[in-house]
């Protein structure tokens, strides 16, 4: 017997797929996930090439937390400014069903296509590092970071339907992803950096005599 | 020569599974993102419980991570992980004492023999409400026969009962399903 119902139900599948998780949820999961312990393998500089490096990378840190910090300030300054609407420029009327975004914002399309292909070049030239050999632990908590801002993201997406002030709105969703690809790149900046003093790891010695001269 | 076959057939996830293997977070990211979704929706068809749901989401992702080395891609990673979303699920329902099969008899004298069955007139949001209006007990199987693309041995093994209990639950679950479409206030419904 040809069951009618299952060929509807086949024929529109993917139409059955209402509903979506909360974003949030992901960092509920991944706080959950037990971290996986390998041994890292340390790196051994010689004494001057490692000052410098340490010093150096202390830098960095503090650079990627800064930007963090700044961001999350924007995030927060376009909230409070959209919801108090002190700029109050536009009404925008709030239609009662969630317009598409081409409607609302059609530049963010392209904004959005544009920094979400330069996030994926950066992401995998990232990739092509191991991270594990490197002996960096910092890659974890910048996933996280990654993740927390794209999840804002999210969260700025959905405020641009009902925002009186777009533009603000906008320029914090254009930050956001600024400030992705300012992250990753400084990873990259220490990945090469480290790529680097390792290569010339075994030349070192050599070239240790000259460094002190110099 | 079968040999040479199963090399060469390689899941397209491989590679992220690979990292996923080696504690990659950013890799648990990118499987998240890809079936979140659609084993959401499972999840949601089986709990018919938006928070339970998620409950259930979290439950299952967390458990595969764990568990990953357990899937040696014998099967493809969706599918792998719909199995850990639908057990999930359904313990989750069995915790709140839902009688899944059978619904006895007491259920069938409310379904007609015969149902006016006129396709032309099936919309998917309709059918997905009336779906949502079933007994937990005819809508899971209902679910996994229809949605989820189990067959009714696979149905029998994931609730532990037999494959002619699963038949007859699911013409059950699809005859009450056609009148809950042809009641007048659901059938006046515009989408």
């Amino acid at each position: 017997m040809e069951d009618k119902l299952k060929g509807f139900v086949n024929e529109h599948r993917d139409e059955f797929d209402v509903f979506e998780p909360r974003q949030e949820l992901w960092q509920e999961i991944c706080q959950e996930i037990p971290p996986l312990r390998k041994e890292v393998k340390v790196i051994s500089f010689n004494y001057g090439e490692r000052l410098k490096f340490s010093a150096d990378f202390m830098f960095m840190r503090i650079a990627a937390a800064a930007l963090l910090l700044l961001g999350c300030g924007l995030t927060f300054l376009a909230a409070k400014k959209s919801s108090s609407g002190s700029d109050g420029a536009m009404a925008v009327a709030t239609a009662t069903e969630a317009p598409a975004l081409n409607t609302i914002a059609p530049e963010m399309i392209e904004v959005e296509a544009y920094y979400t292909s330069q996030i994926n070049s950066k992401k995998s030239q990232l990739s092509n590092y191991d991270v594990k050999v490197l002996g960096l632990d910092e890659q974890q908590s910048i996933d996280r970071e990654l993740m927390r801002l794209d999840s804002t993201y999210g969260q700025l997406k959905k405020q641009l339907y009902t925002t009186p002030n777009k533009d603000l709105v906008i320029d914090a969703m254009i930050q956001n992803l600024q400030i992705r690809i300012e992250v990753l790149n400084r990873q990259l900046e220490v990945l090469q950096k480290i790529e680097r003093l390792q290569q010339n790891e075994t030349t070192d010695t050599k070239h240790d005599e000259t460094a002190t001269i110099l | 020569m079968s040999h040479l076959e199963t090399l060469t057939y390689q899941d397209e996830n491989m590679h992220v599974v690979q990292r996923c293997r080696e504690g990659d977070n950013r890799a648990q990211y990118e499987l998240y993102k890809l079936y979140a979704k659609a084993m959401f929706n499972v999840s949601m068809r089986i709990t018919n419980d938006y928070a339970e749901a998620e409950d259930v989401l979290q439950e299952a992702f967390i458990s595969a991570f764990k568990n990953i080395h357990a899937y040696k891609g014998e099967a493809s990673f969706g599918s792998w992980l719909k199995k850990i979303v639908v057990n999930a699920a359904i313990n989750s329902i069995r915790k709140r004492k839902a009688e899944l099969v059978p619904i006895e008899d007491r259920m069938a004298e409310t379904v007609a023999d015969e149902v006016y069955e006129d396709e032309t007139e099936w919309q998917v949001e309709k059918v997905r409400r009336a779906i949502q209006k079933l007994p937990d007990g005819y809508r899971v199987v209902l679910s996994l026969y229809l949605l989820e693309g189990f067959d009714h041995a696979e149905i029998a093994e994931i609730l532990g009962v037999t494959e002619s209990t699963s038949k007859s639950q699911y013409c059950r679950a699809r005859k009450k399903l056609l009148e809950i479409l042809h009641e007048p206030a659901f059938a006046a419904y515009e989408v």
